[in-house]
């Protein structure tokens, strides 16, 4: 079969190296090659067998799988291997998306051009690593590959607390992701699997008693929750998106976020469904506590992009609880709610990173009425704010809407809190856009003007996907639901 | 036996002795000059290694070997004193390829012309007496030939005659590496005390049979001193202190001679003295172990050598942690990645010891091509400081990448070698359950604290900026900007020998299997011969 996946990395791999080396002409390398892997994608998506177009039949296992042999030992091997189910191929297609708006969003970027769109293609590399690898070894390879460009982005592009931001963001999720690690090895070795692809480990995992499980998917619950990022441990976030550029924050809300909801369903749900079951209660306090401690404050900001990283933790929490009720239908929402999450905060933090280019400030209370001064801008805030707090028609809708739903047939009555606190989120997002759009013009500099050309188009392709995924979903739902994961109509 | 099949197995080692002999004769014919012996001594060392390769084959198991593999063999009844394994000959070609590195290196080094013959002619015949440790079978052939390397290394550190430092190093080295020799030796006789034999398949058998042979105390005592002689070789901690202060004081190129080469002499002979009590006498006889019965020597010695290999790595990292030199911190490094590599010996498998052995090739590339980037920064002008290494990425970007790399690949970085090392000798510590577990964690947080000193280096080199005048007294200014063709330059053969070292680590990191495969299948059969 053809390698496809492995051209895929050999394209992003090719057009980092490219960008790296090109000076001058980087956004336009950059450009290529976002668009160069987005065509790829789609041929990906078309390949794909759970695809509707190829009738209903399914393959067991991963689509375009290819298996090279990387370490082999005699009772051990370590495998290139690397295949596609219906849950990564759409996180796929968000890294694909967020690739190409970050890089037309940052078209103007002058400060060393080529290291800035270098980096921003070699942490969508990573992403894309993370969602294609099935080997344990290679799967760390990629997460960590991820983490060192986006510290760069942050320490070099950010704000003016850039270095502390950025050594906090990698503390955290390094020392999330060697717990990580450890949690993956224990599980092979403990397990016995002959090999560290996912097929052998998930096999021999059945094996292991609930006690053992319960203990890995403890350690992988933590490694994979900073990344979310779980309450107690989510101050890393505002700090690092408050002073990343705005591509970096895209990145970041948009795909390192999604790594750990696909690092948890991939590596320690579907591995171990036992440790989930005895888990369940600890996963639902973190989901609910996330939930509401991310929206509540939200309320309390004053900074646009701190508000809109807070709600990522509310809506990240909305994706745990997702997960946790350890039903088909919980996972499609969960898968859902990362794409539209990734959608709608890209489209919030380049909205808020526009706000903060035009009045040179990010302080809600400090401008105000700045739709006769930049209508453009105006209207994406307000789509993006209205796609976020699920507004019906927009990409969030379906998606929450089917997270409510598994919550009822889940646990019922608690399907409250999540509800409730829908209501504060519509509450911060809509008095933003009260207090920011309209009313008298407040704090506006002179001589501000409308966001240049390509940051507008940069948000306008998000704002073309809010609406067309949120009135015809179905596209991403057959998707994922083709993936053979247990409970999904293909297995 | 006629003189071509008696030499036929030997023909790498005639070849190095050979080109000994060409080079000190050039030396007596005043013909000195840098390449022509350089050249030589490259020629040697390439052809010893192609024969090396060619013994191996490319089906490792079709290597030379005396002794079946699953048997002692009764032909070696007649107490040899050398048998060609496939380990062994693994380990020739690892020592041979750390003396290509460091004679290719100096090739192009502005040395006193008077200087080269001694240089290349103890070069190669260090790399003569490590070839010997490969093959030998007996305890006094195996310390004679640590003797010749050691020996010719003493001086190595001391050949540049002017320089006090080399020197002081070199006399430092000679008096420990005496002491060492003198422990040693004694811990052989009283082996032979025991087992009336110093050969080590002999002693194999005996154990094999009967454990300590009845004499479990001279038995212990002997291996205790092997362990503090062969320690000192191998720069084992508590036995570790003069390796940074030779290290240090020595040549650079001899630095990289001694890290990727020499020391590794001392824990092959850990692999031949250790493995046989390890595998053999596992269980206590009856009675009192002070007159009669016997130690469970094995346990004891697996316990001994792992308390040791922890303590190595840990001492040597957090030393490392510690230091503002370049060459120290390699030093240190250096001796916490013996810790790593004696961790093989002490699980005592033959995955642990494929680990080891390939923990053992990889410092060749990654260590003794990180001194020989030192020696050319030296060249360069540049101080032995780590901090007067600022701004090096941006001014010299390939030999930024080259040595960025080689910390990398120290740090156990994947997709280099050093990783897959690390990975395949945690991995085999795990596998062997018990208590070794721990071993494999107190790598890993070894490991992990290894990345600091590393990365300090890389920040270093490629974010901070230069001081203002980066070039010491003595540089030449050249235009506008000053130039960095100061105390001699960086040189064609370092270049090369760099580049190449700089290509191993990433080759065999990513596609490991030709590399592994061999190691794993001569490290099962090192394993079975005793078995």
């Amino acid at each position: 079969m053809f390698p496809l996946i492995s051209l895929l990395l050999a394209t992003l791999l090719a057009g980092t190296v490219a960008t790296f080396v090109s000076g001058a002409k980087a956004r336009w390398v950059a450009l290529a090659t976002s668009v160069a892997f987005l065509l790829e994608v789609a041929v990906l998506f078309l390949n794909y067998p759970g695809w509707p177009g190829y009738s209903g039949s399914l393959v067991p296992g991963f689509a375009d799988n290819e298996s090279y042999a990387w370490i082999q030992l005699s009772w051990m091997h370590v495998n290139y291997t690397v295949g596609v189910d219906g849950i990564s191929l759409v996180l796929i297609l968000l890294t694909a998306i967020l690739q190409v708006a970050t890089v037309v969003y940052s078209w103007g970027e002058e400060k060393r051009p080529s290291a800035y769109f270098g980096l921003v293609l070699l942490t969508c590399l990573g992403c894309f690593g993370v969602f294609v690898a099935l080997d344990v070894l290679l799967f760390f390879l990629f997460w960590e590959a991820v983490l060192v460009p986006m510290f760069f982005l942050i320490g070099f592009w950010g704000g003016p607390r850039r270095r502390y931001a950025a050594l906090k963001f990698f503390v955290y999720t390094h020392v999330a992701s060697i717990v990580m690690l450890v949690g993956l090895l224990a599980l092979v070795f403990y397990s016995g699997a002959r090999s560290f692809d996912f097929a052998d480990i998930y096999a021999s995992a059945r094996g292991l008693s609930s006690v053992a499980q319960t203990f890995l998917f403890l350690s992988l619950f933590f490694g994979f929750g900073v990344k979310f990022p779980i309450v107690p441990f989510h101050t890393w976030l505002p700090d690092a998106h408050v002073e990343a550029p705005t591509g970096g924050s895209v990145l970041l809300a948009g795909l390192l976020l999604k790594l750990g909801g696909y690092g948890l369903i991939r590596w320690a749900v579907e591995v171990l469904p036992n440790g989930l079951h005895t888990t369940q209660p600890i996963l639902y306090f973190v989901a609910f506590l996330s939930i509401i401690w991310g929206s509540v404050l939200s309320l309390s900001q004053r900074d646009l992009k701190r508000l809109v990283a807070y709600s990522s933790i509310n809506h990240m929490g909305i994706v745990l609880l997702a997960i946790a009720l350890d039903s088909s239908l919980g996972l499609l929402a969960a898968v859902l709610l990362m794409f539209a999450h990734g959608i709608t905060s890209a489209l919030l933090f380049m909205t808020s990173g526009s706000v903060h280019h035009t009045f040179g400030t990010r302080d809600i209370p400090s401008i105000g009425g700045i739709t006769p001064t930049t209508p453009t801008l105006s209207t994406l805030i307000m789509v993006g704010a209205l796609a976020s707090l699920g507004l019906p028609a927009l990409i969030s809708f379906p998606a929450e809407f089917t997270a409510l739903l598994a919550t009822w047939n889940g646990i019922a009555y608690w399907v409250f809190i999540p509800l409730g606190i829908l209501v504060v989120t519509a509450a911060f997002y809509i008095w933003m856009m009260q207090r920011m759009l309209f009313g008298p013009p407040r704090g506006i500099p002179v001589g501000a003007e409308d966001v240049p050309w390509y940051e507008g188009a940069g948000m306008a392709i998000l704002v073309v996907l809010t609406v067309v995924f949120g009135v015809v979903p179905g596209f991403l739902v057959n998707v994922i639901v083709s993936s053979p994961v247990k409970g999904f109509p293909g297995t | 036996m006629d003189f071509a099949s008696f030499s036929g197995p030997f023909l790498p080692e005639i070849i190095l002795l050979a080109g000994t002999l060409l080079i000190f004769l050039l030396d007596v014919l005043h013909r000195r000059r840098n390449e022509l012996v350089g050249g030589i001594a490259v020629a040697a060392t390439l052809l010893a290694l192609l024969f090396v390769v060619a013994d191996l084959g490319f089906d490792p198991l079709r290597a030379l070997s005396t002794i079946p593999s699953g048997q002692i063999d009764a032909s070696l009844s007649g107490s040899p004193l050398y048998a060609f394994t496939s380990l062994g000959l693994v380990f020739q070609a690892v020592f041979l390829l750390a003396t290509l590195f460091v004679s290719l290196a100096s090739m192009s080094r502005p040395t006193d012309e008077r200087g080269a013959p001694i240089f290349y002619g103890l070069l190669v015949l260090a790399t003569l007496g490590m070839l010997l440790v490969a093959i030998s079978v007996d305890l006094i052939f195996l310390l004679l030939a640590i003797e010749v390397t050691s020996i010719s290394t003493y001086l190595l550190v001391a050949y540049a005659r002017k320089d006090a430092r080399g020197l002081e190093a070199a006399m430092k080295f000679y008096i420990i590496g005496a002491l060492s020799t003198t422990l040693s030796f004694f811990g052989a006789s009283l082996l032979f005390g025991a087992y009336g034999t110093t050969n080590l398949h002999a002693i194999t058998t005996a154990q094999a049979l009967g454990g300590t042979g009845g004499f479990p105390v001279l038995v212990l005592l002997g291996y205790g001193f092997l362990i503090a002689g062969l320690a000192f070789k191998a720069t084992l901690v508590p036995f570790h202190a003069w390796a940074v202060d030779v290290y240090d004081g020595a040549p650079t190129d001899v630095s990289a001679f001694l890290a990727a080469g020499s020391k590794k002499v001392g824990v092959f002979a850990f692999f031949l003295v250790f493995l046989a009590p390890i595998l053999f006498v596992r269980t206590s006889g009856s009675g009192n172990p002070f007159t009669t019965g016997s130690v469970a020597l094995g346990p004891v010695l697996q316990v001994t050598l792992s308390v040791v290999a922890v303590m190595t790595m840990t001492v040597g990292n957090v030393l490392a942690l510690l230091q503002k030199e370049m060459k120290r911190m390699l030093a240190y490094s250096s001796i916490s990645q013996a810790g790593y590599m004696l961790i093989g010996i002490a699980v005592g498998t033959a995955p642990a010891l494929a680990g080891a052995t390939l923990q053992i090739f990889a410092h060749v590339f990654m260590k003794g091509g990180a001194f020989l980037v030192v020696a050319g920064v030296a060249g360069l002008g540049i101080g032995p400081l780590i901090d007067d290494w600022k701004g090096l990425g941006a001014r010299k970007p390939l030999v930024g990448v080259a040595f960025g790399l080689m910390l990398l690949s120290l740090a156990g970085v994947p997709l280099t070698v050093g990783f897959v090392s690390k990975f395949v000798l945690f991995s085999a510590a795990v596998q062997a359950q018990g208590y070794f577990i721990w071993l494999a964690v107190a790598g890993l947080l070894n490991s992990a604290l290894s990345v600091f000193y590393y990365a300090r280096v890389l920040k270093v080199m490629f974010f901070d900026q230069p001081a203002p005048n980066p070039l010491p007294a003595g540089a030449v200014v050249g235009g506008s900007e000053p130039t960095l063709r100061a105390a001699g330059g960086f040189g064609y053969g370092r270049a090369v020998a760099i580049a190449l070292a700089a290509v191993v680590i990433v080759t065999v990191g990513i596609y490991p299997q030709p590399v592994l495969g061999a190691i794993q299948a001569a490290a099962q059969q090192f394993v079975n011969v005793g078995a």
